[in-house]
């Protein structure tokens, strides 16, 4: 042994203090109070809406696993711009995306109360592939706090997210960070693909030549044989997310696509074109979630997780049990409507992963907004739009805003956040009570699923 | 001891072709005579693919099972590694028995007949057989005679002691004259001096002296005689004692080029599809060496020679790899060889799983059951037929390619990547990911493919060879 230096628990000086401490500015709007239903360790007769009772004559979704954990509380999201960032580093972004989230919680937060943090990234560049966790949250000064990365593809956030509501519910924290980040456009064309193929199976599927815009392809080629739709069905999620995110300041492809644009577009894997596919970006997101014991020292705006679900299924497309459909989602959809005691016709709103065209039609059956093979007709409707009776990917969703991998998650539930709370500016929902998320990791090995609630209005 | 006869002859050649005439469009000239086109390897073929193509249509054409091969030979001029056992690949792949004895023969374009001669002496093996397999693709430099010459294809013979194609009589010579074509080691592009008189007095002679020791007695329907060119082979006719017709019955070059060690063995197998009872055998190889053999009896052959799609110079090009890109920076997926070994009875010939729980296949035979989800100990092997329907497909094109995908992408163009469903034994499928030959063209779900062993990717200079399917009945 060398010296023996004491080891220094008790560093001189107060802690400093989570500066900037930004005092929420944003207008609320609507002036919706929230009230305070009990929640603490009791059963919340949660409204169950848009339910179709089965054959059976079961209920559907039972809300009774609710009773006797603590209820999980949105306080505060944000995200940094989607885009390509070259004077921003992993950490910078991160930290960005916090201050952000700090900003949103409408009585400020210190951040000593933060008990946890869950980071979701893929890790694309290699950079600090390990302890990547405890390095963003160093920089944030968040010195001592659990922190931990997760790693599920393109849903690492979404599942970070998970991971701070079961803290929160558990009772292991008050208050949970949960986060994102990726860093994608500094690297060479070649090192991006690299890593855009790692989350795929690598053994049997990646040795056919096939990055996510391969796979989801053949999932498209399965689609469209089976249900008789066409590229131009495609090409409708495109204009349509195109057109939202071309309002969002956030978005980093903000401008509208034509169905021509999308359609005469250079394929990239038939009926793949480049307008059926999200970009790579950087960026970042954060969630704070806070139990139902202390959710009312940060926010008068109660915006609860109302259900997670979450699923996973085999990696690899040659695996599963169906091309035209994605399994983990369908299941998680289903668990977190379960528990949030609410079906699709609740939602007033849905943020659904669309890396590639294809996955926005599978999400909407997934999800139950319709049935099988009548996803391009609801689209094409309109429905979906921002006017419509579930818009979905007010945000622009990954196609327009961005995709970011591991920042995906949460910014989805920032979109959410938003428009929950009346802070989505141009895009914004009218009073909207149910959002939902729905965050696909690789071409379907897992999913999550989060559906959130604004208190006093159902 | 009675010789092993010939009891199943096979021939294959790739699909692409370049014609005479684009290559002298490119370059004003075309330094090969008597070459109309020449077969063009894909980017994933090479001289191990062809062989095992040839290999398994001779035993198909004999009607042996590979169980039954005791000898197994390899003959090429370009294997596509210096140092390395191919024909422990070639054996896997050809699911021939671990314990048959192989050899590999190289270093001249009359390996092949040398194989042969080998084999002859070292049968017949009982109730087994031997595998002869001739596989070659050679190159030049893009402006010389020797690449505008150069083919590609695989000729393959089953011999077995009761085969009705007699090797009557066989012959050696050898006589030092280098220069005439030689390859130095660690290149890849075959040169020769260019000496016109000197090559064709070398070539004439030395396979004259070899037939001068043959029974001069007995005439020939055809002589399959080593074709450099479109040229030479007949200049050889006199020394051969045959017409140049007789040549001409057994000529593969015209159409094939210069396909190296393969070529006599492309002419046998020609000859005997046309019909020829008695081929006379003339390989040679530049440095210089001869071996000549006669062929008595009808065999059965079976052939896939025929041309397809014709490049044009700058598609040719890429397939040559001359103006391609490699493997780019950043890393492909990792899977490492000891990884890699684990999967090669899949690979090679699509050994299944049968789950013991609920019978359903599974590729790769590991982990849960994919159907009922159960995990057994292990899973009883089935060998699939190597049939199969596409379920799900896309065409990858520039931009959609990982890393180490770019360097096939740049030489062959956009390919098809799917989801196959391959057959089983009792009507059952099991699905798996493959690239699906088509020619460059898109494929529809529901098309019937095949099975045939490639080159997947390199990797640490480690190339792995395995299945992809190709559209049934594709040439064009």
């Amino acid at each position: 042994m060398g010296s023996n230096r004491p080891l220094d628990n008790t560093r001189p000086g107060p802690r400093r203090a989570f500066s900037p401490l930004t005092a929420p500015d944003r207008d609320h709007g609507g002036g919706v109070v929230a009230q305070t239903p009990s929640v603490r360790g009791g059963v919340r007769s949660a409204p169950v809406r848009g339910l179709t009772p089965r054959d059976d004559g079961k209920i559907l979704y039972d809300t009774s696993e609710r009773s006797g954990v603590n209820d999980a509380y949105v306080i505060g999201a944000g995200q940094t711009p989607f885009g390509a960032m070259p004077g921003e580093s992993y950490r910078s972004l991160f930290a960005s995306a916090v201050d952000a989230a700090v900003a949103g919680v409408e009585t400020g937060i210190d951040r000593d109360d933060i008990d946890e943090v869950i980071v979701g990234s893929l890790g694309v560049g290699g950079r600090q592939l390990g302890l990547s966790a405890p390095a963003a949250t160093e920089h944030l000064g968040l010195d001592g706090v659990p922190s931990t990365r997760v790693e599920n593809a393109c849903a690492a956030s979404g599942y970070a997210v998970r991971q701070a509501v079961q803290a929160v519910k558990s009772g292991m924290a008050d208050v949970a960070l949960a986060g994102g980040v990726e860093l994608m456009t500094d690297m060479s064309s070649d090192v991006t693909k690299y890593w855009l193929g790692v989350s795929g199976e690598t053994e049997w599927e990646r040795l056919t030549g096939t990055t996510f815009a391969g796979v989801y392809a053949q999932m498209a080629s399965a689609y469209l044989d089976r249900y008789d739709a066409t590229p131009e069905d495609l090409s409708l999620v495109s204009v349509k997310n195109h057109a939202n995110g071309a309002t969002n300041p956030k978005a980093h492809l903000d401008f509208e696509c034509s169905l021509a644009e999308a359609t005469d577009a250079p394929t990239v894997a038939d009926p793949l074109t480049l307008y059926h596919c999200c970009p790579t970006s950087d960026g970042a997101a954060a969630v704070l979630v806070a139990s139902g014991d202390v959710v009312d020292e940060y926010t008068s705006e109660r915006v609860r997780v109302a259900g997670v679900g979450a699923a996973s299924d085999r990696v690899g497309l040659f695996q599963r049990e169906s091309y035209t459909s994605i399994t983990a989602a369908e299941r998680a959809g289903q668990r977190a409507y379960e528990r949030a005691g609410v079906g699709p016709a609740a939602l007033d709103f849905a943020e659904v992963h669309d890396c590639f065209a294809i996955a926005e039609l599978l999400a909407y059956e997934d999800l139950g907004f319709c049935e099988r093979g009548e996803a391009p007709e609801l689209l094409a409707a309109g429905r979906t739009d921002p006017d419509g009776a579930l818009p979905v990917n007010t945000s622009g969703g990954l196609k327009s805003k961005g995709h970011p991998i591991g920042a995906t998650g949460a910014g989805q539930l920032t979109e959410a956040f938003d428009q929950l709370t009346g802070a989505a500016g141009d895009r914004q929902v009218p009073d909207p009570t149910y959002g939902l998320t729905h965050n696909v990791g690789g071409s379907g090995g897992a999913a999550v699923v989060h559906i959130l609630e604004r208190e006093g209005r159902a | 001891m009675t010789r092993p006869g010939i009891t199943g002859v096979g021939a294959y050649a790739p699909r692409l072709r370049v014609t005479a005439e684009t290559v002298a469009a490119a370059w004003g000239r075309f330094d090969a005579a008597g070459i109309e086109t020449t077969a063009v390897p894909e980017a994933d073929e090479d001289a191990l693919t062809m062989a095992v193509a040839a290999g398994r249509r001779a035993l198909t054409a004999a009607g042996v099972d590979p169980g039954a091969v005791a000898h197994l030979a390899f003959a090429t001029t370009t294997p596509p590694l210096a140092e390395g056992d191919l024909t422990a690949r070639l054996t896997s792949v050809l699911g021939t028995p671990e314990t048959a004895h192989t050899q590999t023969v190289t270093g001249s374009t009359r390996a092949g007949a040398q194989a042969l001669v080998g084999a002859l002496e070292a049968g017949p093996w009982g109730e087994q057989v031997g595998l002869v397999v001739a596989s070659d693709c050679p190159r030049g430099a893009p402006d010389s005679g020797i690449e505008h010459a150069a083919g590609a294809g695989a000729g393959a013979l089953v011999l077995a002691a009761d085969g009705p194609a007699a090797v009557t009589e066989y012959a050696s010579h050898s006589h030092p004259a280098p220069g005439g074509r030689f390859r130095r080691s660690g290149e890849t592009e075959t040169p020769g001096l260019g000496v016109t008189a000197y090559d064709r007095e070398t070539f004439t002679s030395t396979l004259g002296r070899a037939a001068d020791q043959l029974d001069s007695e007995t005439t020939a329907d055809a002589a399959a005689v080593q074709s450099p060119d479109g040229k030479l082979p007949y200049r050889a006719a006199s020394t051969l004692g045959v017409e140049t017709e007789t040549v001409a019955a057994a000529e593969t070059v015209s159409s094939l080029g210069d396909t190296g060690v393969a070529s006599v063995f492309l002419g046998l197998a020609s000859a005997l599809e046309e019909g020829a009872r008695s081929v006379l055998l003339g390989a040679y190889g530049d440095g210089a060496g001869a071996t000549v053999a006669r062929v008595e009896g009808a065999v059965p052959v079976t052939v896939t020679t025929e041309g397809g799609e014709r490049l044009d110079y700058p598609a040719y090009l890429r397939r040559r790899g001359e103006i391609t890109r490699e493997e780019p920076a950043g890393g492909g997926a990792y899977v490492s060889v000891p990884t890699w070994q684990q999967t090669i009875p899949q690979r090679h010939r699509l050994v299944a799983g049968r789950c013991p729980d609920c019978r359903a296949l599974n590729i790769p035979p590991e982990g849960a059951c994919r159907v009922c989800r159960h995990r057994p100990e292990t899973y009883p092997t089935v060998d699939l037929p190597g049939t199969g329907t596409v379920e799900a497909a896309t065409r990858i094109e520039q931009g959609g390619a990982p890393p180490e995908f770019v360097p096939q992408q740049s030489q062959s163009g956009p390919y098809v990547s799917a989801v196959v469903a391959l057959d089983g034994p009792d009507g059952e499928t099991v699905s798996v990911p493959a690239q699906v030959i088509a020619g460059g063209q898109s494929v529809d779900i529901g098309t019937p493919v095949t099975a045939v062993v490639r080159r997947l990717y390199t990797q640490e200079g480690v190339t792995r060879y395995g299945f992809k399917m190709q559209v049934a009945g594709l040439r064009a």
